[in-house]
């Protein structure tokens, strides 16, 4: 069982234990490309339903002058 | 909903900011932890991510209670929006959490409490937004989901105090009731303190986007029907 216990330490360079990096830089990327892959996802759809609303808004236009 | 544009670009400029100085403090900042080294920074952007989940699925239960309760669509709203990014931030807890692991507990993946949960978690809400698109009707989709979203919170609380019940391999909690006081290093506390606050804009902000997704979809529904009714 690891039971780590967070402590703020000041020791020299040497006595770091390994950085890990790449997983620091995929846990970062991945949160990065998750959160902003759906904020684009939900502009994108936006953009599409809008842009259908603008299309049907002619079609209703339309039969609403057909109609008169 | 008018508003919605100038709340948006708020609290995605507020956001933006925060996030910039909470990058800089865990990477030029916070202090080196002296068990696990610089991957211990993950921990500033797991642990907001995973309590940004809880937060999520609290304000789903809230709606879901709304809206069985006054039946009006802004509720179901508000629980749309907020499931999907607690989706969102759930699946990212448990990534950052597998990445994490690795390096730290020589596994990508344990079938301990706090990640069987969590899992569990995932799959409520997942469950919940499949109820939601396979209802026949968007109202009796509203209905099951908000069934659902106030019996999956349940899972919520056995998430927090799964360390607590059942020792295991996960840390014990940082925050919240069964937090020590000294499990955290001062400046390490602030941080996190700076960096949870963030992710609360940043959440925000994805709820607000969401919300006006959904706004614009009832606007086409009502087009549709519009259409139907004048026979095309």
């Amino acid at each position: 069982m690891l039971d780590f216990i967070l402590l703020g330490s000041h020791f020299t360079e040497s006595e770091i234990p390994p950085s890990n990096l790449p997983y620091i830089l995929a846990a970062f990327a991945v949160s990065w490309v998750v959160l902003f892959g759906y904020l684009f996802y939900v502009n994108r759809r936006q953009h599409e339903v809008k842009k259908e609303i603008a299309k049907l808004q002619n079609q209703l236009d339309q039969t609403s002058e057909n109609e008169e | 909903m008018g508003s919605f544009p100038s709340l948006k670009a708020t609290l995605a400029s507020i956001t933006g900011v925060m996030m910039l100085v909470d990058l800089y403090l865990i990477f030029m900042v916070a202090p080196t932890d002296s068990n696990l080294g610089h991957v211990q920074r993950v921990f500033y952007f797991h642990v907001p991510i995973a309590i940004m989940s809880f937060l999520a699925f609290f304000v789903v239960f809230i709606g879901s209670l709304g809206y069985l309760i006054k039946r009006t669509p802004k509720w179901d709203a508000i629980s749309n929006a907020s499931a999907e990014v607690g989706v969102v931030f759930v699946t990212l807890a448990l990534l950052t959490g597998i990445i994490w692991a690795r390096p730290v507990w020589n596994t990508w993946w344990q079938w301990e409490p706090r990640l069987t949960t969590t899992m569990i978690l995932w799959l409520i809400y997942v469950a919940y937004l499949m109820v939601r698109s396979y209802a026949p009707s968007q109202s009796k989709g509203a209905i099951y989901a908000a069934v659902v979203g106030i019996i999956g919170f349940v899972d919520v609380p056995i998430v927090y105090y799964s360390v607590v019940w059942w020792r295991s391999i996960h840390p014990d909690p940082v925050v919240g009731p069964f937090a020590q006081a000294d499990a955290l290093d001062g400046e390490m506390a602030l941080i996190l303190l700076f960096s949870m606050t963030t992710f609360v804009f940043f959440f925000a902000y994805m709820v607000a986007e969401r919300m006006e997704l959904r706004n614009t979809e009832d606007a086409l529904g009502r087009i549709r029907f519009a259409l139907r009714r004048r026979g095309r």
